[in-house]
């Protein structure tokens, strides 16, 4: 279940937001990118639309800006879940369906080539890890949970 | 002690050296690691960006894997750690969410009780640091950069060390007979996290070269992470960038390997995309030199 944006600006104190701009000050993305972090908490507090704004996936969730944040905003948090809602709307970057449809199929996000398992086993390590993704009645199982989630939906829903 | 170890996924899977690195230290720190049947923790910055929830239950579902065979739960990645320590704090903090996520977990015939706990890797090297003082045989003599990374010091939420001046490795590098040169930005992140590493390709290596600028700068003979993710970064993100850093990076149990005597190629550094040569070179002297000595002693 996602947060809606009023939930969001309560549960994260985003209304503490004083506009000191530290956390667009100490952003690493921010010195490369447009994102704004300062901008983005001023128009979800206020109640603008920000979900639409590509900005909000080019945070790498380092958290210094809620470290940071004289105030205690939950800066990251608040970011982290208004993504949530942006991704309902069908609002992220489609690359991502790649990683998630990776998880589903070998409950890894980044699965075994033959290339690494034949260096697994020259440095002597099993051929094939011990994880479920090499358990077939895991694996099953492991999909039958993916499949009672929410994020099964929303990422079908984009890819129709 | 044992420890149910996390590999994630790309330790496994695009780093085994990192795994095979960690089981050598381990084994000689007397600490018994075991392998339980994982999946993806899930990533921090791509599943729970789209819905917390279902983060939630696959964090849950792993946990719980651990707490079934009654051991605590070791990751060796900072994104692993993230996920996994985040959701069981998260759960532990809000019980009326366990109920719900075992609702979804019955179905698979599991069930998280918060019964354990996560622990990152570094946080149980410290505990043994007297162990580790004393199974370091080579003073390899290094100088070299430390990188964080972000989800071991950040959120502050979850303890340990002071996000803002962390000190513990700095001191498990001084023990290696290692030095860690300073410099700008050293805190900040390497720019994979958060979904941007596949989904801005552009933004996240213009984060990684603004630091290894930095580190470049400072005269660093390779780098130290704590994170298979940032180490995917640092050693692969090199070859995409135009500028030619040619920077070594090493696991921190890789560095300790090596201390312990442990050769280069056993340790997998071979298999890394910027070239080890010259750190392998210099810790097979500092092998060569304590073999003399030892030589020497005998005599």
């Amino acid at each position: 279940m996602a947060l809606d944006l009023p939930t969001i600006i309560r549960n994260f104190d985003l209304r503490k937001c004083m506009q000191c701009g530290k956390c667009s000050a100490s952003c690493p993305a921010g010195f490369e990118s447009n994102l704004r972090t300062r901008m983005i908490i001023y128009m979800a507090k206020s109640g603008m639309d920000v979900l639409d704004l590509n900005e909000l996936w080019s945070c790498t969730t380092c958290y210094t800006c809620q470290e940071r944040c004289p105030k205690g905003v939950k800066v990251t948090d608040a970011i982290i879940f208004l993504r949530n809602l942006a991704a309902r709307r069908g609002n992220f970057p489609r690359i991502h369906l790649t990683a998630i449809k990776a998880i589903y199929d070998t409950s890894n996000g980044f699965p075994l080539t033959p290339e690494i398992s034949k260096i697994r086993s020259l440095l002597g390590l099993q051929k094939e890890p011990a994880d479920v993704a090499h358990n077939e009645e895991a694996l099953s199982k492991f999909r039958r949970l993916m499949e009672s989630i929410e994020i099964i939906n929303i990422t079908r829903e984009a890819q129709k | 002690m044992r420890y149910s170890l996390f590999p994630g996924c790309i330790a496994k899977n695009l780093y085994p050296s990192i795994e095979k690195a960690t089981s050598i230290v381990f084994k000689e720190l007397g600490i018994e690691l075991v392998e339980d049947p994982y999946t993806c923790c899930p990533a921090p910055g791509v599943i729970r960006s789209y819905d917390f929830d279902s983060w939630l239950v696959i964090a849950a579902r792993n946990i719980a894997t651990a707490e079934a065979k009654g051991t605590p739960l070791l990751t060796i990645c900072n994104g692993c750690y993230g996920t996994l320590g985040a959701a069981d704090r998260f759960l532990k903090a809000h019980p009326e969410y366990i109920e719900r996520v075992n609702r979804f977990l019955a179905t698979v015939d599991m069930r998280y009780l918060g019964a354990t706990r996560v622990v990152h890797f570094v946080d149980l090297i410290k505990e043994s640091l007297p162990q580790l003082k004393d199974a370091v045989r080579v003073e390899l003599d290094l100088k070299v950069a430390i990188h964080y990374g972000c989800h071991y010091l950040k959120p502050s939420a979850h303890g340990g060390e002071n996000p803002e001046r962390p000190e513990i490795l700095e001191r498990i590098v001084e023990c290696l007979g290692c030095e860690s040169v300073d410099f700008p930005e050293k805190l900040s992140c390497c720019g994979a996290g958060g979904g941007v590493w596949s989904g801005n390709e552009d933004l996240s290596l213009a984060i990684l070269h603004r630091k290894l600028n930095f580190i470049k700068e400072a005269g660093a003979e390779c780098i130290i992470d704590i994170c298979p993710f940032c180490h995917l970064q640092l050693d692969q993100g090199q070859k995409r960038l135009k500028t030619r850093f040619e920077i070594p990076v090493l696991h921190l149990n890789q560095l300790i390997g090596l201390s312990f005597g442990v050769k280069d190629k056993i340790l997998g550094l071979h298999t890394h995309m910027v070239s080890t040569r010259n750190i392998a070179k210099k810790a097979k002297k500092a092998r060569k030199d304590l073999f003399e000595e030892n030589e020497e002693k005998e005599i």
